[in-house]
């Protein structure tokens, strides 16, 4: 399969400033050397808690944060000359949806304006046929048409979402960055988004980044799973494969963290408790091992914590206190 | 697409408004003294509003002065429409003419035949319903001239600060950073520049030959270069505020350069924090520019003012007191009136009620 998007030792650091002078006096390593890579047509799910730099990774994809080192390759080309060839000719193939609607959409325009906006920048079409795609992609996340002269505010939360994924819809992007789509909303309007999502997938063939903190909601979605924890990924495999056989002890907890319906029933893994140690300064060795006072911790400071293939597409950092 | 509807979010802040009846009676008070004051000629004035003479009608209100030879009064100069009443009431020969309510003008010294001294008092058979200053002229003209005058003064001091606020406001807040930290440090030192001294250094050396247009104009410019960047700050920070939002990195991902996002997005979102000092920003004009009067720095001499009258009035206090209070009772009035509106807006545009960003 060919690589779509393809992401090479991403680093994203924030200098910490302090002081009188506002110096730079730490970083703040949000993404700490990531690399994946998506196919044509692939949905790859991102998980990890809050604070472990998806978030991070899903701005600097769609170029709102720039990378401190890395690149990110979009059909072999570099995506990310940020001084000038990043412009609007590569970044119309990549879209985003964001996590929150109600913050996403700019109240002061109607529906219509909001979804002509991004034809207005890159000057597709006249306002005939700006009118008509505007329609179509109306119809395409199953909004009414008279929802054109209505404004953001008018509409409950799922419905601004099916805005917020019609705008990022409309220059036919190639990759598709959903960063946390549904966690904004109600759990009874989520299984209707999550299922848009899938329709739109199947019938526009996209690729797709989708990030969430839910494991729940990332496996319906996606093809293959990453974890992400403290800006590094932990582990990589087919969906199916994530959740049939974590390796990494951190996937277990989060697989352990999914609700259960009968409550009788005890899920096979423990539910995790205490916090992300500081991207700031992280611990010398393993940080999810320093978190849960592994008694092999020791054993992996100084260790490089690469990502190892285990068994075909399963990949698994390398790390003497998670991995037993 | 461009349609002009009112977002219901704006909608709803104007009703908002309308409900707060103190403030929304004072702006109807205040924008209709305002444009009653822009047709002040018709009102105040000592051309007639209609004469009509041997069959022919006149409307002299506007427009070239009518020599008193048209009128069969032997001279060719203006004809003096009060003493024209006279001559036809006198001649009862059809002709008539009707004369605005205050039939004076502000620039006119009323000398009758007695040799005045100036400082008539009041009284309703001279029509001089507020007397006359120094120079017998009519202290009402003076007034609602003066009121014109100061009025738009102060909404063209409000557009200015307002446009320059709001472009210096915008850049150092979207661009940040280093454009940020020396664009700010600037305008702490312009800001820190005394306003008053400046207006009186610059209007003191203003050329006395240039035209009264001329004149008010850099009036008005000089008072808004020296006083625009209290705006700034609120706009800057607005706009940081506004900024972090989703939506406009939404915006930047679509790939909307910095002047689509800054007019369409962030603007629209920052104006309506700005409007609610709209009010105070007119008071504050109106003081400023009663205050230079006052000192004699302000607008050029014949112009009507308030200053120049409450100067007056405070130097003939004891010949002549119904020249400071009505003057005083003009500008307080006024005051107070901008004041109410401004409460009203305040509270009518409170973000808090009708925020959708949560």
């Amino acid at each position: 399969m060919d690589k779509l998007l393809k992401i090479s030792q991403l680093k994203v650091h924030f200098p910490v400033k302090g002081g009188i002078w506002m110096r730079p006096v730490a970083t703040c390593k949000a993404v700490d050397g990531v690399s994946l890579e998506i196919s044509k047509g692939e949905t790859l799910g991102l998980v990890g808690e809050s604070g472990c730099g998806k978030s991070t990774l899903a701005r600097t994809v769609v170029g709102l944060n720039e990378p401190t080192t890395g690149e990110i390759l979009l059909d072999g080309q570099k995506l990310g000359d940020y001084s000038g060839n990043f412009g609007k000719g590569n970044r119309k193939r990549v879209q985003m949806v964001f996590q929150d609607p109600a913050e996403s959409l700019n109240s002061r325009h109607t529906v219509g304006q909001i979804l002509e906006e991004p034809l207005v920048v890159h000057k597709k079409g006249d306002q005939g046929e700006r009118a008509s795609r505007v329609k179509e992609l109306l119809n395409l996340v199953g909004l009414p048409l008279g929802s054109v002269t209505r404004y953001p505010f008018e509409f409950s939360g799922g419905q601004r979402q099916r805005i917020g994924i019609a705008r990022a819809l409309a220059l036919n992007p190639e990759v598709l960055v959903l960063d946390e789509p549904v966690s904004a909303l109600d759990l009874s309007i989520r299984s209707q988004v999550i299922n848009l999502l899938l329709k739109l997938k199947n019938r526009l063939g996209l690729t797709c980044l989708f990030i969430s903190h839910d494991l729940s909601v990332v496996r319906h979605l996606s093809d293959r799973i990453a974890v992400m924890y403290l800006g590094k990924v932990v582990e990589i495999a087919s969906a199916e494969e994530l959740i049939n056989n974590p390796l990494h002890a951190y996937t277990r907890s989060l697989i352990g963290a999914i609700p259960q319906a009968n409550p009788n029933v005890h899920g096979k893994f423990s539910v995790l408790s205490g916090e992300v140690p500081s991207p700031i300064n992280p611990p010398p060795g393993c940080p999810f091992g320093y978190r849960v006072g592994s008694r092999f911790y020791t054993e992996s400071i100084g260790q490089s914590l690469d990502l190892k293939e285990f068994s075909p597409g399963h990949f698994v950092q390398d790390c003497p206190c998670c991995v037993i | 697409m461009m349609r002009i509807t009112l977002n219901p979010l704006t909608l709803r802040k104007l009703q908002r408004f309308r409900s707060l009846r103190r403030g929304y009676w004072s702006f109807i008070l205040l924008l209709g003294a305002f444009f009653l004051s822009l047709c002040a000629e018709l009102v105040v004035n000592k051309r007639a509003l209609i004469v009509y003479y041997e069959g022919e009608y006149f409307f002299p209100s506007y427009g070239a002065q009518i020599p008193g030879d048209h009128f069969g009064l032997g001279y060719s100069y203006e004809t003096n429409y009060r003493e024209l009443k006279r001559v036809f009431h006198q001649r009862s020969e059809g002709n008539w003419l009707l004369l605005p309510p205050v039939p004076y003008d502000p620039y006119e010294m009323d000398y009758r035949e007695t040799d005045s001294t100036g400082f008539s008092p009041p009284s309703w058979e001279s029509r001089h319903l507020l007397g006359t200053d120094k120079t017998e002229r009519d202290v009402l003209a003076r007034l609602v001239y003066g009121f014109r005058i100061t009025f738009a003064f102060a909404l063209g001091y409000l557009f200015l600060t307002y446009l320059l606020a709001i472009v210096a406001g915008s850049v150092l807040g979207y661009f940040g950073g280093k454009v940020d930290m020396f664009g700010l440090r600037l305008v702490e030192v312009w800001s820190n520049v005394p306003f008053l001294y400046m207006v009186i250094i610059l209007v003191s050396v203003m050329p006395g030959w240039w035209g009264l247009t001329w004149q008010i104009s850099s009036l008005l410019l000089i008072m808004v270069l020296f006083s625009w960047t209290g705006m700034t700050y609120y706009v800057r920070s607005a706009i940081y505020k506004e900024k972090a939002k989703d939506y406009i990195a939404a915006a930047k991902v679509i790939g909307a350069g910095s002047g689509r996002i800054i007019l369409r997005h962030l603007l629209p979102n920052v104006i309506s924090t700005l409007v609610t000092f709209a009010p105070f920003t007119v008071a504050a004009a109106i003081s400023s520019i009663t205050a230079l009067d006052f000192l004699g720095y302000g607008l050029p001499a014949p112009t009507p003012s308030w200053g120049e009258l409450l100067k007056q009035g405070v130097d003939n206090l004891r010949i002549a007191p119904w020249i400071v209070s009505s003057a005083a009772g003009a500008l307080v009035l006024t005051l107070t009136l901008v004041t109410f509106v401004g409460e009203a807006i305040r509270e009518a545009f409170d973000p808090k009620k009708f925020s959708t960003y949560q």
